[in-house]
């Protein structure tokens, strides 16, 4: 729709305005995009090849901290891919009530503020927490702790799976899978044979954005995590306290692995997305032949 | 296989889908369950298939009960009305799932595949997947697909509702051949009354989770159970009448009505069907109404009229046979009397 009707648009303008809001647009973007990225790998190479290798690899806080964070956000992307999957289940395949509630729920951490969602969980599992006395009496760490850590950039990243589900989980409907089930299936044959190649772009989607949320969480897990340095400091975090320390150099080598980390995200991303798309599209075709009798 | 169905009754919510129905299918019929949208038919089918769990009665499969049984226990072929292929599978494939999902061997796979694919005339484009296919062919696949692991019972839903007209009544006769053929107990979903008497042995009318009426197409047609069927049978007159003394009169126009005996005048409705009034251009005696001609519309064999009477503020439709129209020349506007052919009068339910 949008391919039939901007050329027409774009014929109607006369040549000035075109050139000029396409050179708001352009400069805007390379002041705030481009010059900043550029920029980064620009400050983390400004002594060189090896001194950025030492920076990232020389730094045994550093070096931990990348290790950190991709034990933590694989871990979370997991536990949503989990939450994710359920809730779409539950949303797209059953009509029951509190439906409405659990869609309003799902997207809450977007519209709380991950420092927020950070001190709730202090409140939760902090030493005067609610559950606070019963951890430490058992022994069990969250706070300061990797699981804390988990805990709450699963938390922030929670909407990102299940949102991309909902709808292409809808679109496709339940037809086969309660065909494969009238077949002879069993559940996970259905699930396994049916279901997930049925959704597979939108799944991988959302799990490429709930991944790149996770690694640049700063928030929610800046307060759980306690700062210590080689122990609980993801890369967000290292981040933040090389900039302190005036460890340029250091810092700067660190967001560069980050930004490149977005980079492929968003190539992942634009290559993927009209995957997805086209399996909703295809799957409202096929909804739309079959009704339109 | 025979199949029956006792006392089955299904809710959702407060709504009452199943109402107690009990029905039997003998092994290797054909039996239609008609009715329509929103009577239950469909939910009875998917209870029969495993796909849903009646709150109350019993499913069984010849002497064996399989109301909580899944549905690959079952063994019952399922075809969906919107067909529900793979469409991540080639043709090939979504028959052979069956098969799969069952552990057959690959060799064994390949050799059923191919010989369904065979019967369908379909060998040629097993490597298709379904939204390369037209709809006759995607129907024909979901026939196969059901039938590839060897079920006691195939169970059909709406089987010719996503299809054009033309692919619609090729599929219907290939079907009842089909079904000849294999002598599979079948029960197709309905809610087109022409389809079900057209393909089907048995059919089963349903109404709002009721069943209606159950018999051939020929007794269910003639001698309909109830004011509901002949109804949904279509092309049916209400009319009006007051009832005294085993006759039922409107004006001039008297019928035999002898379900009510009593010397009381009552009122009633009585159905008559376009096909039991006939239409003379002169009184023919007592037991005639004067109408005037609204239009006539030609219908392959017959002719349909439309009548009004005004002195009843009453609409009639008649249809009359090609040669009795070609004598009677009837044209919008014309003064006609129009009476029963037949004594035998329908009356419903309710008193007016």
């Amino acid at each position: 729709m949008g391919q039939a009707t901007s050329p027409r648009i774009s014929r109607q303008d006369p040549w000035y305005i075109r050139w000029t809001l396409t050179a708001a647009a352009l400069s805007a973007l390379m002041l705030l995009v481009v010059v900043p990225v550029v920029a980064v790998f620009v400050q983390a190479f400004a002594d060189g090849m090896t001194s950025y290798w030492n920076n990232l690899f020389h730094d045994a806080d550093t070096r931990h901290s990348i290790l950190l964070t991709l034990a933590v956000a694989p871990t979370a992307v997991a536990l949503n891919l989990v939450f994710g999957l359920a809730a779409a289940w539950a949303v797209s395949r059953f009509r029951f009530v509190g439906r409405a509630a659990l869609l309003t729920l799902i997207d809450t951490p977007f519209a709380i503020s991950p420092v927020v969602a950070g001190l709730l969980f202090v409140l939760i599992f902090g030493q005067r927490g609610y559950l606070g006395p019963w951890l430490r009496e058992n022994g069990i760490h969250i706070l300061f702790s990797p699981p804390g850590l988990v805990i709450a950039t699963t938390f922030v990243t929670l909407p990102f799976i299940a949102r991309e589900l909902i709808p292409v989980m809808e679109a496709i409907g339940s037809d086969e899978e309660l065909a494969a089930v009238s077949l002879g299936a069993s559940g996970w044959q259905m699930f396994w044979k049916v279901t997930v190649p049925n959704i597979r772009w939108g799944l991988l989607y959302g799990v490429i954005l709930c991944n790149a949320r996770a690694m640049g969480e700063f928030g929610a897990v800046s307060v759980v995590s306690g700062h210590i340095s080689g122990q609980t400091d993801t890369m967000p975090l290292r981040v933040e306290k090389a900039f302190q320390e005036f460890n340029l150099p250091g810092a700067f080598a660190v967001a560069s692995v980050l930004t490149l980390l977005a980079v492929a995200t968003l190539l992942l991303k634009v290559s993927i997305e009209r995957k997805a798309r086209r399996q909703i599209a295809e799957a409202k075709k096929m909804a739309e032949a079959a009704g339109a009798e | 296989m025979s199949i029956s169905v006792r006392g089955i009754t299904k809710r959702f919510g407060k709504f009452v889908a199943l109402d107690n129905v009990s029905l039997e299918a003998q092994s290797g019929s054909l039996l239609a369950l008609l009715g329509p949208s929103g009577c239950g038919k469909t939910t009875l089918l998917r209870i029969i298939a495993g796909l849903e769990v009646p709150d109350s009665g019993s499913v069984h499969h010849h002497e064996d009960e399989v109301t909580h049984a899944s549905a690959r226990d079952r063994n019952v072929g399922f075809v969906f009305q919107h067909f529900a292929l793979f469409r991540h599978m080639t043709v090939f494939e979504n028959v052979a799932f069956g098969l799969r999902v069952r552990s057959w061997q690959e060799q064994r796979i390949s050799k059923r595949v191919q010989e369904l694919l065979h019967l369908v005339r379909m060998e040629e484009i097993g490597w298709k997947y379904p939204s390369q296919l037209s709809g006759g062919q995607r129907q024909r696949v979901a026939l196969i697909r059901a039938l590839a692991p060897e079920p006691r019972v195939l169970l059909l839903d709406e089987p010719f509702s996503a299809l054009d007209r033309k692919v619609r009544l090729e599929l219907r006769g290939w079907l009842r051949r089909f079904h000849d053929e294999l002598g599979v107990t079948s029960i197709f979903v309905t809610h087109d009354q022409e389809e079900a008497f057209d393909v089907a042995d048995r059919v089963v009318v349903m109404n709002a989770g009721k069943i209606e009426q159950t018999g051939t197409p020929m007794e269910v047609f003639e001698h309909p159970a109830n004011a509901f069927v002949l109804d949904f049978l279509g092309n049916v007159n209400v009319i009006n009448v007051s009832v005294q003394n085993g006759k039922a009169r409107l004006g001039a126009m008297e019928m035999n009505y002898p379900q009510y005996p009593h010397p009381d005048t009552r009122d009633a409705a009585v159905y008559l069907r376009t096909h039991e009034l006939r239409i003379d251009r002169f009184s023919t005696g007592t037991s005639s109404l004067e109408a005037r001609v609204l239009h006539v519309t030609p219908a392959g064999a017959v002719m349909k009229v439309r009548l009004r009477s005004d002195e009843f503020g009453l609409t009639l439709n008649v249809d009359v046979a090609a040669t009795e129209f070609a004598e009677l020349k009837l044209a919008a506007g014309d003064h006609v009397f129009v009476s029963p052919r037949s004594a035998g009068v329908i009356v419903s339910d309710y008193v007016i």
